[in-house]
């Protein structure tokens, strides 16, 4: 067991932080110290992180055991244990590297961002509470520290969503992302109760603590559990596969899947630096972070894996067709996020959990730059979202041009850029699901969902080039009236609410109505060079995880270093459906590679294998050049094309909620308990005695006015009880 | 030091009565209104400072503090008054939560201040009294003594419908206690009957129980069960006995909605923990589903309710109901995690939802008004307080390092494993139970969230909230203790756990050991190790 107390340092530099910026921050209102506390911390976070996974004890990342750091017994009562105690293995020290490395360029991004809001420093220390939180999240070494973390950056969403507190939709979307959040960690409660019922621990790590031996549950399950059939019932047998629904439960709320995803979009709200640092680089992916982290659960239970493809390829879809007829930019991007997950969980879910892995991380590049971006874009347009106000920004805005152009052929999936690789892989791996799938089962309906995955990469494809295009082409419609809105023409009255507008920077609601003169800006540069980081990082980032069938193409041979610095993450199990495990590798168990000649039949690195996988990336190249080519046929000539309104409208999935759930349940809290059951039934008969003891009391006894007689009468009433019972017992004991 | 230490619980309980007398006679002499809250508010910090000794001083198993005196020969009845791992943390609660209550006071009190302070002090010393009494006849005297001055704190000094509430509040809860009464005697001819000696004595009838000198069964014993239980019920509350609460907690003066939310509605669950589960541990275990069925009713129909509505104070009230739910439930999971979870969740409502009763007390005294639709946007004028209140919402909530997380989450683990429900060949009972109470986990955030939406966020609509001030320094010097305990007791549990572990888990024991042909399991449940557990039962 390798202990190294600086891993405490990555969690609590950052609540450092935020407590300081709190106190002191809130007293001195200076940007600049607040600024500098913020990204100080976050910036040793970072190097305390990639010290660890690089280098300390020979790095994280190379050795197969876990680093740990033991805080202290947070709870111990009747055999269950649940320490405050961080551990960085491989899995961990990715998530722990790309969060602290984004969070950081983000948390420079903001100063600028940011800079003239009155409550900067309040921002930032929410933003450095959740580095807290998320970190906690992914460097817990159990299941329960982990929720601690997983609520934590439930509770800074909800207060950094609704950050401008004045504005209506934040408020609203702040309450909405935190009670969606909150079904689904119900699942994972719930989850954690059974998996400390099956395996007695929530421990990640086998670990020594005190003189105390504590097992894994991964060690646990491999070890002595055997696989869930794969059928309907075992959704509700209280086995793995239990666990495993209840745990993505959790994951659709946190990662924004069917049925839990109206609420990503909403939050939009919020600034953008937390819709790309929160809502599309970290926190979202928790749930994928979930999945593969209890991969060794998964292994065993296909039906929940089945499920969570299912989700996962659902979602791509469904949020794709809605992102196509978005006109806010922000809006756009959420569901792009949205439907980016449910990549994630495809891969996840048809067995391919290292690569829902590096899809998180290059979808972390991108997505934070395409935020990052826009925010620039809104930044520069003074607070305008809607797309249809912009156009040929490129113009006026370079370098946030440029970049964001890296980050939307990356999501679109141009060979090099980072998205290619980890969505190809995930495509490709669908296709052939049946050879990852666990236990050597057939993977019913892998066709299918490879044809909506292809489908949603098309859609990813033009939705993006339509973005690209409203935003950096055409002509600028800066001073345009959008149908049903108001054309502004008083010069006077646009320059008074302009002034206006700077007056009371912390709304973010004047974006109406540009002045005549209006021209966008350029950002300044601590906006523009963390957009230019990530812009290399989305361009070069996936070269990590070059695919053995592409790579060879070049003589390369194997170089998919991501794949081989994750694969010991993957439990390795024993054959499907026999009693007797046989072959058992615990993950952690010893540095040597698993023996070739335990794994299935299939070899991937054979001709035809890698024949298949080419001949597939080629297609999915060439769908995303034909999906690039009809976004610009479609939308260059004219970008403000009417789109279905059904899509614009998000299917309307959140009226179907108000209307058949929530306001059901209102009525029937109201009318039903509170108004009939309370107060007319219980009330009612209570009532009812009291006036009739009321009576008694008078006619017993004449006694004082006021209430004193209902006192006296109850006594009296009491006693008789008393009395009775006596009598009854007497009775009873002569008899 | 000696004699100090010997009648320690004497002197916490004498100290308010006298403390209420002297008020009354400062007021008689002196005529020094100012002085009485500063006089209350004095006396009520020796109490709490004095009974720190209290956690140093209580020993992990048995009584502690022990006096045991004659008091009435003739019904041989004791003064017998001792704390254990299950009082402690209750006592302390008491007389913690005392000086903030009258801090809270400081300026709301616009009547009869002598009546108002002399009531809290006599409250005080009947709540303690109702936790170290072992004397079933003393118990039961000071369980009804707390009624009383809460009945005037609620009927003098109460809001608009303050008499109906303060009748309502009485009818429910005299009703349940004048049953006890009987049971009691019925206990001590009981006891009489069967070993020669009639006997109040908790002590002594357990120790009878366990010779097998003394067995409660049969309908006496289920009455005096149903008896027992009743009066405790209505005191949690409850559902269905709860609708006394939300009237008494609306009308109720701030202070006396804290007391209430913090402490009295504590003395229900810890009269069935230690009164029904160790005098009827069979009974207890009879009817726990339902129990359990009540608790987990509770917890979803006090949340729907609290949801919808308009006065935050009766919001805050509903809430207390479906949290008591979750108490309840623990208790009658009758596994360690449950019984221990539960009497941590009594402490940590006691502080997290008097400080809520606290907030909306401080916001009552700027506006007069509790109506939701009356506020918006205050975190804009009242931003400290919009913090305060987010962060004790948080803790009603249950997130996790604040208090009420461990509590509940104990709580829903215990139920999990808890086998008293049966498990049949399909359905798991004990695991459906959990899942239904974990519900109510989402539905507080619904509520609490919603709530604050409307009260903190968006613009400030209503011109009387314009200029309102933020917290002065009285206010948070008294809310700023809760807050600390709240943060204290998420992250850092375990004194307080491992001080009542081992009281706790006699009395689940106690339950489960007692199962006839049962044993063997409830043995296996509560002994081995989950992993051994489930090895076995594969």
């Amino acid at each position: 067991m390798i202990e190294n107390n600086l891993l405490s340092i990555i969690i609590f530099a950052p609540l450092a932080g935020a407590v300081i910026n709190w106190l002191i921050g809130g007293r001195l209102k200076n940007e600049l110290f607040s600024s500098v506390v913020a990204c100080g911390s976050i910036a040793v976070s970072a190097l305390v992180a990639f010290y660890i996974a690089f280098v300390a004890d020979g790095g994280a990342l190379f050795i197969n055991k876990p680093i740990l750091d033991q805080i202290w017994t947070w709870i111990n009562v009747g055999g269950f244990r649940a320490d405050f105690a961080l551990g960085m293995d491989r899995l961990s020290g990715i998530y722990a590297c790309f969060v602290t490395f984004i969070g950081l360029l983000i948390h420079i991004f903001a100063t600028g961002y940011m800079h003239g809001d009155s409550g900067f420093y309040r921002f930032f220390a929410y933003l450095n509470l959740f580095m807290f939180a998320m970190l906690t999240l992914v460097l817990a070494d159990n299941y329960l520290l982990m929720f601690v973390g997983w609520e934590g950056v439930g509770l800074c969403s909800y207060l950094l969503i609704g950050y401008y507190i004045k504005k209506d939709e934040a408020r609203k979307a702040a309450k909405k992302a935190f009670v969606m959040n909150r079904i689904g960690d119900w699942g994972v409660l719930m989850g954690i109760f059974l998996v400390f019922t099956l395996t007695g621990s929530i421990s990640f790590f086998d670990k020594t603590v005190g003189g105390e031996q504590v097992t894994s549950v991964f060690t646990y399950v491999v070890n002595t559990m055997s696989a869930d059939p794969f059928t309907w019932g075992a959704i509700v047998a209280g086995g793995l596969t239990s666990i495993g629904v209840l745990m993505f439960i959790g994951a659709t709320g946190k990662s924004a899947q069917i049925p839990l995803l109206t609420w990503l979009p909403d939050a939009m709200a919020g600034p953008t630096p937390v819709s790309a640092l929160i809502h599309a680089a970290t926190m979202v992916t928790a749930g994928v972070y979930l999945v593969v982290r209890s991969n060794a659960i998964y292994q065993f239970a296909p039906t929940a894996m089945w499920i969570i493809a299912v989700i996962g390829a659902a979602t791509a879809l469904f949020a794709a067709t809605i992102a196509i007829a978005q006109n806010d930019i922000k809006k756009v991007l959420a569901y792009s996020t949205v439907s980016q997950l449910g990549f994630m969980f495809l891969a996840a879910g048809v067995g391919a959990f290292v690569v829902a892995i590096f899809h998180v991380m290059t979808h972390a590049f991108f997505k934070a730059l395409l935020f990052l971006g826009s925010g620039s874009v809104i930044h520069g347009m003074h607070h305008e979202q809607d797309m249809r106000k912009m156009g040929n920004l490129r113009k006026y805005m370079p370098i946030t041009f440029i970049t964001m152009a890296a980050g939307w052929l990356a999501i679109c999936g141009i060979p090099i850029f980072a998205g290619f690789f980890s969505k190809d892989e995930i495509l490709y791996k669908t296709f052939a699901a049946d050879n990852y799938f666990p236990g050597g089962l057939k993977f019913p309906g892998e066709e299918i969902l490879w044809g909506v995955a292809t489908v949603t990469a098309i859609l990813t494809a033009i939705y993006m080039t339509r973005m690209m295009v409203m935003t950096f082409w055409g002509k600028e419609r800066f001073h345009d009236a959008l149908p049903g809105e108001e054309h502004h023409d008083d010069h006077h009255a646009d320059d008074a609410h302009h002034a206006d507008a700077h007056a009371d920077d912390d709304e973010e609601e004047h974006h109406h109505a540009l002045p005549h003169d209006f021209k966008p800006h350029e950002s300044p540069w601590v906006m523009t060079v963390p957009l230019i980081v990530l812009a290399v990082l989305s361009t070069f980032g996936g070269l990590v995880g070059v695919p053995y069938a592409m790579s060879s193409i070049f003589g390369a041979g194997d170089v998919n270093a991501f794949e081989h610095t994750l694969d010991p993450v993957i439990a390795e199990k024993g054959e499907h459906g026999t009693s007797e495990i046989k072959e058992v590798k615990h993950f952690f168990a010893s540095a040597a590679k698993p023996e070739a000649g335990a794994a299935p039949a299939h070899d991937s690195h054979s001709p035809e294998v890698l024949f298949k996988e080419r001949v597939l990336a080629a297609l999915s190249t060439v769908l995303a050049l034909v999906g690039i080519g009809i976004g610009f046929l479609l939308f260059y000539k004219t970008p403000l094309r009417t789109m279905p309104k059904i899509l614009e409208e998000k299917w309307r999935l959140d009226e179907f909620y108000n209307g058949y759930i929530v306001d059901p349940i209102t009525k029937l809290s109201t009318v039903g308990l509170w108004k009939g059951f309370d107060i007319g039934f219980i009330d009612g008969i209570v009532n009812g005695i009291g006036h009739a003891v009321a009576e008694f009391g008078n006619v017993a006894r004449r006694l004082q006015v006021g209430f004193v007689r209902s006192y006296a009468a109850m006594i009296l009433l009491g006693a008789l009880a008393v009395v009775g019972y006596f009598i009854y017992y007497g009775l009873k004991l002569v008899g | 030091m000696e004699f100090f230490s010997q009648n320690l619980l004497t002197i916490l309980l004498l100290l308010p009565v006298f403390g209420a007398v002297g008020i009354v006679l400062h007021q008689m002499f002196w005529k020094q209104e100012e002085q009485l809250k500063w006089l209350t508010f004095g006396i009520t910090l020796v109490n709490f400072v004095i009974s720190i000794p209290l956690i140093f001083g209580t020993k992990t198993a048995g009584f502690s503090f022990e006096v045991n005196k004659v008091w009435i020969a003739a019904i041989n009845s004791n003064y017998h008054i001792a704390v254990d791992g299950l009082s402690l943390w209750l006592v302390i609660l008491t007389t913690f939560i005392m000086p903030i209550a009258v801090l809270s006071t400081w300026n709301a009190v616009e009547k009869r201040p002598t009546a108002f302070y002399a009531f809290l002090l006599l409250l005080e010393a009947a709540m303690i009294g109702v936790f170290v009494s072992l004397d079933l006849l003393v118990f039961y005297l000071f369980f009804e003594a707390s009624l009383v001055p809460m009945f005037f704190l609620i009927g003098i000094w109460g809001g608009e419908n303050r008499i109906y509430a303060a009748v309502k509040f009485f009818i429910f809860t005299a009703l349940g206690s004048l049953l006890m009464l009987a049971a009691i005697i019925g206990l001590y001819y009981m006891h009489a009957e069967q070993t020669g000696i009639g006997t109040f004595d908790f002590v002594t009838m357990m120790r009878s129980l366990e010779l097998g000198q003394l067995a409660i069964a049969g309908t006496a014993g289920t009455l005096m069960f149903w008896a027992f239980a009743l009066a405790f019920s209505i005191k949690v509350p409850l559902f269905p006995f709860h609708t006394w609460l939300p009237d008494a907690h609306t009308e109720a003066p701030t202070a006396g909605s804290v007391i209430l939310a913090a402490v009295l509605l504590k003395m229900g669950t810890y009269g069935l923990m230690r009164f029904n589960f160790a005098l009827f541990p069979d009974q207890s275990r009879e009817w726990a589903w339902l129990f359990i069925v009540l608790a987990i009713v509770g917890i979803i129909y006090g949340a729907l309710v609290a949801m919808v509505q308009p006065d935050v104070k009766r919001l805050v009230a509903y809430s207390s109901v479906a949290h008591m739910g979750f108490v309840i439930l623990g208790m009658f999971s009758f596994t360690e995690w449950g019984m221990q979870g539960a009497l941590y969740q009594m402490l940590n409502h006691g502080v997290s939802t008097g400080a809520l009763f606290l907030l909306v007390g401080f916001i009552y005294e700027r506006r007069h008004t509790r109506a939701i639709s009356d506020f918006g946007g205050l975190a804009n004028v009242m931003p400290l307080y919009a913090t305060i209140f987010v962060i004790t919402a948080m803790s009603s909530v249950g997130l996790p390092f604040l208090n009420g997380f461990v509590g509940e989450f104990l709580i829903m683990l215990g139920m999990w494993k808890s086998t008293i429900l049966g498990v049949t060949a399909t359905t798991n009972w004990n695991y459906v139970a959990t899942m239904l109470a974990g519900t109510g986990v989402i539905f507080a955030a619904v509520y609490l969230l919603w709530m604050i939406q409307r009260v903190f966020f968006g613009k400030v609509t209503n011109d009387k909230n314009k200029k309102l001030t933020d917290l002065s320094t009285r206010e948070i010097g008294l809310i700023a203790p809760l807050m600390f305990l709240m943060v204290f007791m998420g992250v850092y549990p375990r004194p307080f756990l491992d001080a009542a572990k081992d009281s706790v888990n006699a009395i689940q024991k106690r339950v489960m050991h007692q199962a006839g042909g049962d044993v063997d399991h409830a043995e296996r449940n509560a002994d081995l190790s989950p992993q051994t557990a489930v090895k076995d039962a594969n």
